[in-house]
Protein backbone atom coordinates (compact mmCIF):
# COMPACT_ATOMS: atom_id res chain seq x y z
CA UNK A 1 0.00 0.00 0.00
CA UNK A 2 1.15 3.59 -1.18
CA UNK A 3 1.52 6.13 1.40
CA UNK A 4 2.62 9.58 2.58
CA UNK A 5 4.82 8.86 5.34
CA UNK A 6 8.00 10.44 3.75
CA UNK A 7 6.25 13.70 2.57
CA UNK A 8 4.58 14.78 5.87
CA UNK A 9 7.28 13.95 7.77
CA UNK A 10 9.84 16.05 5.03
CA UNK A 11 7.12 19.06 5.98
CA UNK A 12 7.39 18.72 9.64
CA UNK A 13 11.29 18.34 9.04
CA UNK A 14 10.98 15.18 10.99
CA UNK A 15 13.36 12.19 10.76
CA UNK A 16 12.56 8.63 10.84
CA UNK A 17 13.55 8.48 14.61
CA UNK A 18 11.48 11.53 15.65
CA UNK A 19 8.79 9.94 14.24
CA UNK A 20 9.35 6.73 15.35
CA UNK A 21 9.23 7.81 18.83
CA UNK A 22 5.98 9.82 18.94
CA UNK A 23 4.61 6.95 17.42
CA UNK A 24 6.35 4.60 20.36
CA UNK A 25 7.36 1.99 17.84
CA UNK A 26 10.85 1.25 16.39
CA UNK A 27 12.95 3.35 13.84
CA UNK A 28 12.93 -0.38 11.80
CA UNK A 29 9.14 0.07 12.10
CA UNK A 30 9.33 3.64 10.66
CA UNK A 31 11.37 2.52 7.70
CA UNK A 32 9.52 -0.30 6.95
CA UNK A 33 5.76 1.21 6.86
CA UNK A 34 7.23 4.16 4.76
CA UNK A 35 9.15 2.10 1.66
CA UNK A 36 6.10 0.05 1.88
CA UNK A 37 7.14 -3.11 2.78
CA UNK A 38 5.17 -3.42 5.56
CA UNK A 39 1.31 -2.50 6.01
CA UNK A 40 0.63 -1.38 9.76
CA UNK A 41 -2.53 -2.47 11.34
CA UNK A 42 -5.84 -0.36 11.83
CA UNK A 43 -4.36 0.61 15.05
CA UNK A 44 -1.18 1.46 14.10
CA UNK A 45 -2.82 3.74 11.27
CA UNK A 46 -5.30 5.30 13.73
CA UNK A 47 -2.29 6.17 15.94
CA UNK A 48 -0.14 7.28 12.70
CA UNK A 49 -3.36 9.60 11.64
CA UNK A 50 -3.48 11.68 15.19
CA UNK A 51 0.53 11.84 15.23
CA UNK A 52 -0.06 13.75 11.78
CA UNK A 53 -3.69 15.27 12.59
CA UNK A 54 -5.10 13.84 9.62
CA UNK A 55 -7.58 11.24 8.19
CA UNK A 56 -5.84 7.97 7.39
CA UNK A 57 -7.08 8.15 4.05
CA UNK A 58 -5.50 11.16 3.73
CA UNK A 59 -1.78 9.30 4.45
CA UNK A 60 -2.45 6.08 3.06
CA UNK A 61 -3.64 5.57 -0.46
CA UNK A 62 -5.69 2.95 -2.42
CA UNK A 63 -4.27 0.56 -4.46
CA UNK A 64 -0.26 -1.10 -4.36
CA UNK B 1 24.27 4.40 20.26
CA UNK B 2 26.61 2.58 18.62
CA UNK B 3 27.28 1.13 15.61
CA UNK B 4 23.39 2.68 13.92
CA UNK B 5 25.40 3.19 10.50
CA UNK B 6 27.64 0.11 10.63
CA UNK B 7 27.26 -3.48 9.42
CA UNK B 8 25.23 -5.67 12.67
CA UNK B 9 28.29 -7.53 12.32
CA UNK B 10 30.66 -5.26 13.60
CA UNK B 11 29.10 -3.97 16.30
CA UNK B 12 29.74 -5.01 19.43
CA UNK B 13 26.81 -7.44 20.27
CA UNK B 14 27.08 -8.87 16.78
CA UNK B 15 31.13 -9.47 16.86
CA UNK B 16 30.17 -11.41 19.87
CA UNK B 17 27.29 -13.75 18.05
CA UNK B 18 29.94 -13.94 15.26
CA UNK B 19 33.07 -14.98 17.29
CA UNK B 20 30.44 -17.60 18.88
CA UNK B 21 29.63 -19.04 15.74
CA UNK B 22 33.52 -19.30 14.99
CA UNK B 23 34.34 -20.96 18.25
CA UNK B 24 31.39 -23.79 18.22
CA UNK B 25 32.46 -24.34 14.28
CA UNK B 26 35.74 -25.07 15.61
CA UNK B 27 34.99 -27.29 18.52
CA UNK B 28 33.01 -29.37 16.13
CA UNK B 29 35.73 -29.54 13.70
CA UNK B 30 37.80 -30.47 16.82
CA UNK B 31 35.86 -33.42 18.19
CA UNK B 32 35.08 -34.56 14.90
CA UNK B 33 38.39 -35.29 13.94
CA UNK B 34 39.11 -36.66 17.45
CA UNK B 35 41.34 -34.11 18.48
CA UNK B 36 39.17 -33.14 21.79
CA UNK B 37 36.79 -36.22 23.67
CA UNK B 38 33.84 -35.64 24.95
CA UNK B 39 34.02 -33.70 28.25
CA UNK B 40 36.26 -31.32 26.92
CA UNK B 41 34.06 -30.44 23.72
CA UNK B 42 31.34 -29.82 26.46
CA UNK B 43 33.45 -27.82 28.31
CA UNK B 44 34.88 -25.91 25.06
CA UNK B 45 31.65 -25.14 24.57
CA UNK B 46 30.30 -24.01 27.78
CA UNK B 47 32.97 -21.50 28.02
CA UNK B 48 32.20 -20.47 24.06
CA UNK B 49 28.27 -19.95 24.96
CA UNK B 50 29.95 -17.20 27.76
CA UNK B 51 30.95 -15.41 24.63
CA UNK B 52 26.91 -14.52 24.23
CA UNK B 53 26.97 -12.94 28.09
CA UNK B 54 27.56 -9.64 26.20
CA UNK B 55 24.01 -10.10 24.38
CA UNK B 56 22.28 -11.02 27.59
CA UNK B 57 23.79 -7.98 29.37
CA UNK B 58 22.46 -5.61 26.60
CA UNK B 59 19.77 -3.09 27.46
CA UNK B 60 16.92 -2.19 25.52
CA UNK B 61 17.88 1.12 23.78
CA UNK B 62 16.79 2.43 20.54
CA UNK B 63 18.01 -0.30 18.33
CA UNK B 64 16.20 -3.11 20.03
CA UNK B 65 13.29 -2.90 21.95
CA UNK B 66 12.84 -4.29 25.86
CA UNK B 67 11.21 -7.24 24.92
CA UNK B 68 14.12 -8.16 22.33
CA UNK B 69 16.83 -7.79 25.55
CA UNK B 70 14.49 -9.95 27.58
CA UNK B 71 14.59 -12.18 25.12
CA UNK B 72 17.79 -11.97 24.17
CA UNK B 73 18.65 -13.16 27.89
CA UNK B 74 16.32 -15.43 28.49
CA UNK B 75 17.81 -17.68 25.33
CA UNK B 76 21.34 -17.27 26.45
CA UNK B 77 20.52 -18.43 30.10
CA UNK B 78 18.90 -21.05 28.41
CA UNK B 79 21.14 -21.91 25.64
CA UNK B 80 24.15 -21.84 28.87
CA UNK B 81 21.73 -24.24 30.38
CA UNK B 82 21.44 -26.52 27.36
CA UNK B 83 25.15 -26.78 27.04
CA UNK B 84 25.85 -27.25 30.49
CA UNK B 85 22.81 -30.37 31.22
CA UNK B 86 23.60 -31.71 28.10
CA UNK B 87 27.34 -32.32 29.07
CA UNK B 88 26.79 -33.85 32.39
CA UNK B 89 24.14 -35.85 31.33
CA UNK B 90 26.64 -37.35 28.25
CA UNK B 91 29.27 -37.52 30.96
CA UNK B 92 27.19 -39.54 33.50
CA UNK B 93 25.74 -41.38 31.06
CA UNK B 94 29.24 -42.41 29.63
CA UNK B 95 31.08 -43.10 32.95
CA UNK B 96 27.98 -45.28 34.72
CA UNK B 97 25.56 -47.70 34.52
CA UNK B 98 22.85 -45.69 35.61
CA UNK B 99 19.26 -46.89 36.19
CA UNK B 100 16.24 -46.34 34.22
CA UNK B 101 14.96 -43.90 37.15
CA UNK B 102 18.65 -41.97 36.48
CA UNK B 103 18.54 -42.14 32.74
CA UNK B 104 15.12 -40.35 32.36
CA UNK B 105 16.46 -37.68 35.28
CA UNK B 106 19.59 -37.21 33.11
CA UNK B 107 17.47 -36.99 30.11
CA UNK B 108 15.39 -33.90 31.82
CA UNK B 109 19.32 -31.96 32.18
CA UNK B 110 19.02 -30.68 28.40
CA UNK B 111 15.48 -30.95 27.53
CA UNK B 112 14.63 -28.28 30.29
CA UNK B 113 17.10 -25.46 29.21
CA UNK B 114 15.72 -26.22 25.45
CA UNK B 115 11.74 -25.60 27.14
CA UNK B 116 13.11 -22.04 28.21
CA UNK B 117 14.22 -21.65 24.79
CA UNK B 118 10.70 -22.33 23.38
CA UNK B 119 9.12 -20.48 26.40
CA UNK B 120 11.59 -17.02 26.02
CA UNK B 121 10.51 -17.39 22.53
CA UNK B 122 6.33 -17.31 23.43
CA UNK B 123 7.21 -14.45 25.90
CA UNK B 124 8.96 -12.64 23.16
CA UNK B 125 5.82 -12.66 21.23
CA UNK B 126 3.56 -12.08 23.93
CA UNK B 127 5.62 -9.42 24.96
CA UNK B 128 7.09 -7.45 22.04
CA UNK B 129 5.05 -3.98 21.45
CA UNK B 130 6.41 -3.24 18.10
CA UNK B 131 4.19 -4.93 15.75
CA UNK B 132 6.66 -4.98 13.00
CA UNK B 133 9.36 -6.65 14.96
CA UNK B 134 7.03 -9.20 16.14
CA UNK B 135 5.81 -9.62 12.73
CA UNK B 136 9.50 -9.98 11.76
CA UNK B 137 10.06 -12.65 14.26
CA UNK B 138 7.07 -14.53 13.48
CA UNK B 139 8.13 -14.55 9.56
CA UNK B 140 11.59 -15.46 10.90
CA UNK B 141 10.23 -18.64 13.09
CA UNK B 142 8.02 -20.18 10.21
CA UNK B 143 10.68 -20.31 7.90
CA UNK B 144 12.76 -22.15 10.62
CA UNK B 145 9.84 -24.45 10.96
CA UNK B 146 9.47 -25.12 7.37
CA UNK B 147 13.43 -25.84 7.43
CA UNK B 148 12.52 -28.26 10.05
CA UNK B 149 9.83 -30.10 8.33
CA UNK B 150 11.88 -29.96 4.81
CA UNK B 151 14.87 -31.15 6.12
CA UNK B 152 13.21 -33.99 9.01
CA UNK B 153 10.69 -35.32 6.38
CA UNK B 154 13.66 -34.98 3.39
CA UNK B 155 16.45 -37.17 5.91
CA UNK B 156 13.31 -39.33 7.28
CA UNK B 157 12.66 -41.06 3.82
CA UNK B 158 16.47 -41.44 3.13
CA UNK B 159 17.04 -43.04 6.97
CA UNK B 160 13.72 -45.57 6.04
CA UNK B 161 15.27 -46.41 2.37
CA UNK B 162 19.06 -46.84 4.97
CA UNK B 163 20.86 -44.18 2.46
CA UNK B 164 21.60 -42.37 6.03
CA UNK B 165 22.58 -43.21 9.11
CA UNK B 166 20.07 -42.69 12.16
CA UNK B 167 19.83 -39.69 13.90
CA UNK B 168 18.40 -38.91 16.92
CA UNK B 169 15.12 -37.01 17.31
CA UNK B 170 16.47 -33.61 19.37
CA UNK B 171 18.31 -32.30 16.37
CA UNK B 172 15.69 -30.33 15.86
CA UNK B 173 16.00 -27.81 17.93
CA UNK B 174 19.79 -27.11 16.58
CA UNK B 175 18.10 -27.43 12.77
CA UNK B 176 15.27 -24.84 13.73
CA UNK B 177 17.58 -22.12 15.56
CA UNK B 178 20.21 -22.06 12.73
CA UNK B 179 16.73 -21.72 10.37
CA UNK B 180 15.65 -19.11 12.78
CA UNK B 181 19.48 -17.57 12.23
CA UNK B 182 19.38 -17.78 8.45
CA UNK B 183 15.87 -16.10 8.29
CA UNK B 184 17.04 -12.72 10.61
CA UNK B 185 20.59 -13.01 8.66
CA UNK B 186 18.28 -12.75 5.53
CA UNK B 187 15.97 -10.45 6.84
CA UNK B 188 18.62 -7.79 7.85
CA UNK B 189 20.43 -8.34 4.60
CA UNK B 190 17.01 -7.56 2.57
CA UNK B 191 16.37 -4.79 4.95
CA UNK B 192 13.13 -6.12 5.71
Amino acid sequence: MKNRLKVLRAERDWSQQDLATRLEVSRQSVNAIETGRYDPSLPLAFRIADVFGLAIEDIFLRGE
Amino acid sequence: MSGTSRPWLLTSPGRWVALYFFSVVIIAALKLTGAIESPVGFILLAAATCLLLPLARRRSDGCISRAMADYNRRIVFSSLGYVLGLGIAVTLWNSYQLSDALVFAISLLPTLPTFGIIWAMARYLAEEQDEYLRHRMIMAALVALGVVLAIGIFYGFLEMFELVPHIWAWWVLPVWAIGLGLAQLWQKVRGS
